[in-house]
């Protein structure tokens, strides 16, 4: 079976003004469908440079992404976009929910240039009462703890039905009973779902729930 | 519906309901003020040159100005004259005067000003000086050594102006002096027309120059005609043309003389400083739109992270611009209609060629409401578009 996910060779770095920081160095790996990857590493090895690469928010200097069979190295902005939205889900460490609206419409957003508010409404609701939220659809982010909001988040890359979600450190800001109950809504997705995940994490115990660790260190797999 | 339109409908209507109501009403305000500072100056201005307008045709010539046959210097037969103008359609009633370039003179004091033989009760009927009274009375039919001066000519005691007869009063009698007639006249009233033209003038009766001088009797140097309607002069002066009333005929516009170079100098201030005021408009529109959209740098970000077009995004922002550039309108708009347009008809700035309320020029208005539109919406394109075509990594942090 093809990888759903293939990174060949890639490299990125940055700078700033004279200074530069070679934050990827001839990255590649593969990622099989349905595996649960954790990406473990010192602060500045490389995890969230080759996370935002994966997740189609940067571009690699060099080197090829090839997600679902579609090198996507090369596409447009406009392309990107579209990918992004349709088969990735992305979750970040500080939540990114849009403040001004509730849980169950930061969760159908996406999902509105594909079908009607109705039913993004209702496919919202359910998958807030996967993620045990069910009774805080109308809250704003800021009436719900970091826990919950980082399950509204899990919820809302989950609503286009991605192929690949990608976790950026999701617990890093949670308490040890939020995390817990964050990591175990990951691990429903994976083995009920059969998604693939990566997920960025520094917590060691949180590795248990991976089927594969992969670390980095200096830009490069180690 | 439309993404480009659904999801910014969506996202607005959130944004609108439950964004920071301090920051909406402030961002609206400024907004408003810019628009008000917009129509303020050109409202002031067509207020000002529309009053100029109305004293010139309410206090000096009428609507149409009749003048002798080319020529000669006295209209023959003014009340058949009037007669026969007043049965043309749209002229509401026309009056006779005999203008006399004379002297005034009280006590050591004397200068030359136009002097006005009229029939008070005809004269009424076209002009408002009667209503202008500050002191004693308006002219009677009856009146036969009576004198209305301008405030101009009664002057004031401690005035400085450089002619007058320097503070004359109700009672006092002047002396007229007309092609060697002299002659003397009590006054019996001063107006105030608030208009310089028309306060250097003075009106006596036909009666009373009848009797300083009877080869005048039945005669007239011209005559104000009244029309229904200020802007059809020109149909009028048509049908009176062709009706062969014996005279020439000229709109009040023709007359205006130095009014209308001070018209037009108005009307050249009020181009300039709209000009200066959309700039400043814009300006202060514009850094308002753009705090507004780069204060939005996360929100955009996270759009943008989660896979929403930039177009649409950007088209989310834009027209938040032009919804709070309408509510700015419409917040000034009622500001100005509510406040300002009432506040100056009780308080009128008063000038020497009239008493200025604001006049709202619709054509006007809604030119200068689509600058605020407009300068919203390059206001909201500018930082939407730098904020979606920057990385996303660096908006999604805020930078």
């Amino acid at each position: 079976m093809n990888p759903i996910i293939s990174v060949i060779n890639i490299s990125k770095t940055y700078r700033s003004g004279d200074i530069e920081t070679k934050a990827l160095q001839g990255v590649s790996l593969e990622v099989k469908r349905g595996e649960f990857v954790m990406i473990t590493g010192r602060n500045g090895s490389g995890k969230s440079t080759l996370l935002h690469q994966l997740g189609l928010l940067d571009i690699p200097d060099s080197g090829e992404i090839i997600i679902n069979n579609k090198n996507v190295t090369k596409l447009s902005e406009h392309e990107r976009s579209d990918l992004r939205l349709r088969y990735l889900g992305y979750i970040f460490q500080e939540y990114a929910l849009m403040s001004e609206l509730t849980a169950i419409e930061n969760v159908m957003l996406p999902a509105l240039p594909f079908k009607k508010t109705s039913i993004c409404q209702k496919r919202a609701g359910e998958l807030l009462a996967q993620v045990d939220l069910e009774s805080k659809w109308d809250h704003l982010p800021s009436q719900l703890s970091g826990g919950e909001q980082q399950k509204v988040a899990i919820a809302r890359a989950l609503i286009n039905d991605p192929v690949v979600i990608y976790a950026d450190e999701p617990t890093a800001n949670l308490d040890s009973v939020a995390a817990a109950d964050v990591m175990r809504v990951f691990k429903k997705i994976n083995e009920d779902g059969k998604r693939t995940i990566l997920m960025i994490t520094h917590e060691q115990e949180e590795t248990v729930y991976a089927n594969r660790i992969i670390r980095l260190a200096d830009g490069r797999i180690v | 519906m439309n993404i480009s339109i659904k999801i910014p409908l969506f996202l607005l209507s959130r944004s609108l309901k439950r964004g920071n109501k301090w920051t909406l009403g402030l961002t609206v305000f400024l907004m408003s003020i810019a628009f008000v500072n917009l129509i303020f100056i050109t409202s002031l201005f067509n207020g000002i040159v529309e009053g100029a307008n109305n004293q010139i045709i309410s206090t000096l010539t009428g609507n149409i100005y009749m003048s002798p046959k080319a020529g000669e210097d006295f209209i023959e037969n003014p009340v058949q004259a009037i007669g026969e103008i007043e049965a043309i359609p749209g002229v509401v009633a026309a009056s006779s005067e005999v203008i006399l370039p004379a002297t005034l003179s009280f006590n050591s004091l004397k200068g030359g000003w136009n002097v006005i033989a009229i029939n008070p009760e005809e004269e009424k009927s076209v002009t408002t000086v009667s209503e202008t009274i500050i002191s004693g009375r308006y002219l009677t039919s009856s009146d036969t050594d009576a004198i209305v001066l301008g405030k101009e000519i009664a002057g004031d005691v401690n005035g400085n102006e450089l002619s007058s007869l320097k503070g004359v009063a109700v009672g006092d009698v002047i002396q007229f002096t007309y092609a060697g007639a002299e002659y003397p006249l009590t006054v019996v009233g001063i107006f105030d027309a608030t208009f310089s033209a028309t306060n250097e003038r003075a009106f006596i009766t036909q009666k009373t120059l009848t009797g300083i001088l009877p080869s005048l009797e039945g005669k007239a140097t011209n005559i104000l005609i009244k029309t229904e309607k200020t802007g059809t002069e020109q149909t009028t002066i048509k049908a009176l043309t062709d009706k062969q009333i014996a005279g020439r005929f000229f709109s009040w516009k023709d007359m205006s003389g130095i009014m209308e170079s001070v018209t037009k100098s108005f009307v050249s201030i009020n181009v300039l400083l709209t000009f200066v005021g959309i700039l400043i408009a814009a300006t202060t529109i514009f850094i308002v739109i753009y705090i507004e959209i780069a204060n939005k740098r996360r929100s955009i970000g996270i759009l943008r992270a989660i896979g929403l077009q930039p177009g649409i995004i950007a088209i989310t922002y834009i027209t938040q611009a032009a919804i709070f550039a309408l509510f700015g309108i419409a917040l000034g708009s009622l500001l100005f209609v509510g406040i300002v347009v009432p506040y100056f008809k009780a308080h009128p700035f008063e000038l020497p060629i009239c008493k200025a309320v604001m006049v709202i020029d619709y054509a006007d208005y809604a030119i200068r409401a689509g600058v605020v539109i407009l300068v919203a919406l390059i206001s909201g394109v500018i930082p939407a578009l730098l904020i979606t075509r920057s990385r996303i990594i660096e908006a999604l942090s805020g930078r």
